[in-house]
């Protein structure tokens, strides 16, 4: 089989795939040539630092912006192009919702869950009260985080079978943002449902994720299972006096000011440290996500 | 057992699935689970804790394969019958190995003569009795 018929057949089976996305705003890069699949069933936390172009990158991946080169995919069909069929099969929590302000939050949800053929109304009523949303008021009356959370409810109450989320924690309360983790692990583990999310909050990802992808400077720097990344990096600490013998290949490299050097090192097919590790003195200390996406985006 | 009975950190340096084995061997070798005693479904230790269901069930899987727990058929995972008593004295100990090891680290980083380290340890494994 080519290569090339090889690439298509998976991008025919994935819900979200882009290839080569390039964009740019106002000169500044945002997305350099970025390559991104989420496969069936899996629940990608995206992280990266605010600016990073998580937005964007959702944006382009759903043909809700024309990039200015690659191309995107949901479920196998171009993102630019995406017909009703599979835009009911998806459903998407931006930043800021701002459609349909004119109605509240009881008739935004009547409203468009006559669109979707699998609504829950049951879902929508009762998480409606557990958020604390007054059913009667306008949506353009919310705060930009009640807004948010009607729209993660209408997202969660179509049942889609791709979920994609951007930043949803910013707008809840601890409370509410556990039992939206819930909903995500859930639907995932017992529907099948895909997830995308982006977040800065990187313990909520430590939770429902099956995969990390780190956004940076325009590219992915990673994107491995949540597990693999934890044990496969770690921080690699050597004296000043044995520097020399630091691994060439390494994800970060600083110099502290007493001449030490901290290095992200990966273990290799055995699962081995690099040989430096073992020398007098030096050592290895496992790193949490959020401490290996640190180091890594400095 | 209870699914409120683990804790999990998401935020350890330490998957979610191998915290969840490790309590598991805790609780067994500790004795606060008993052969045949049920564990909490998937679904239940994932809700509680907001985790990916996946994850409880690499652990579960995990767990069987070590033999502390069996898969029977009806009522899910329950702790298996030999576990108890594979516990050895020495697995017990390589237990604590982790542990161990971080604080004979610290003694050196802290530059501790170790008689002193072992006399406090002593005390305080005697004040425990």
């Amino acid at each position: 089989m080519s290569a090339v018929r090889q690439a298509r057949e998976v991008t025919a089976i994935a819900p979200l795939a882009v290839r080569g996305l390039v964009h740019c705003y106002e000169g500044s890069n945002v997305l350099t040539g970025l390559d991104l699949t989420v496969q069936q069933g899996s629940v990608l936390g995206l992280i990266g630092r605010n600016g990073a172009g998580k937005s964007t990158l959702i944006r382009a991946m759903l043909g809700l912006l024309q990039p200015l080169s690659g191309s995107a995919f949901v479920f196998g069909e171009p993102a630019l192009k995406l017909g009703d069929r599979n835009k009911e099969r998806l459903a998407y929590v931006p930043q800021q919702p701002e459609a349909l302000a004119w109605l509240t939050a009881q008739q935004m949800l009547d409203y468009v869950g006559r669109f979707y053929p699998r609504w829950d109304q049951a879902f929508a009523s009762r998480t409606l009260e557990r958020w604390q949303i007054q059913p009667n008021k306008l949506l353009a009356k919310l705060s930009p985080g009640e807004r948010q959370r009607v729209d993660l409810i209408r997202a969660l109450a179509s049942q889609p079978e791709l979920l994609v989320l951007d930043e949803p924690a910013a707008a809840l309360d601890p409370v509410a943002r556990r039992e939206l983790l819930r909903e995500i692990a859930l639907r995932a583990g017992e529907s099948g449902t895909t997830v995308l999310f982006s977040t800065h909050i990187v313990s909520d990802l430590e939770r429902v994720a099956s995969e990390v992808a780190f956004l940076h400077e325009g590219k992915l720097l990673m994107q491995c299972t949540v597990d693999e990344t934890k044990e496969r990096y770690g921080r690699l600490w050597l004296p000043g006096q044995i520097g020399y013998a630091a691994p060439a290949h390494s994800l970060s490299r600083r110099r502290h000011d007493d001449g030490s050097l901290s290095l992200v090192v990966e273990r290799d097919a055995q699962g081995r440290w690099p040989e430096a590790a073992s020398l007098p003195g030096a050592r290895v200390d496992a790193l949490g996500l959020e401490d290996l996406f640190v180091e890594i985006a400095e | 057992m209870d699914a409120s009975l683990l804790t999990v950190q998401p935020a350890s340096p330490e998957p979610i699935y191998r915290q969840i084995v490790e309590q598991l061997r805790r609780l067994i070798a500790g004795g606060q689970l008993g052969a045949g005693d049920a564990l909490p479904s998937v679904r239940e230790v994932a809700g509680f804790h907001a985790i990916n269901p996946m994850t409880v069930s690499r652990a579960y899987s995990l767990a069987e394969t070590e033999g502390l727990l069996e898969r029977l058929r009806g009522k899910g995972m329950v702790v298996a019958n030999t576990s108890r008593s594979s516990q050895t004295e020495a697995r017990r100990l390589a237990l604590l190995e982790p542990s161990l090891q971080a604080l004979v680290r610290q003694t050196r980083e802290l530059e501790l003569p170790a008689g002193l380290v072992l006399r406090r340890l002593t005390t305080l494994l005697g004040e425990d009795q």
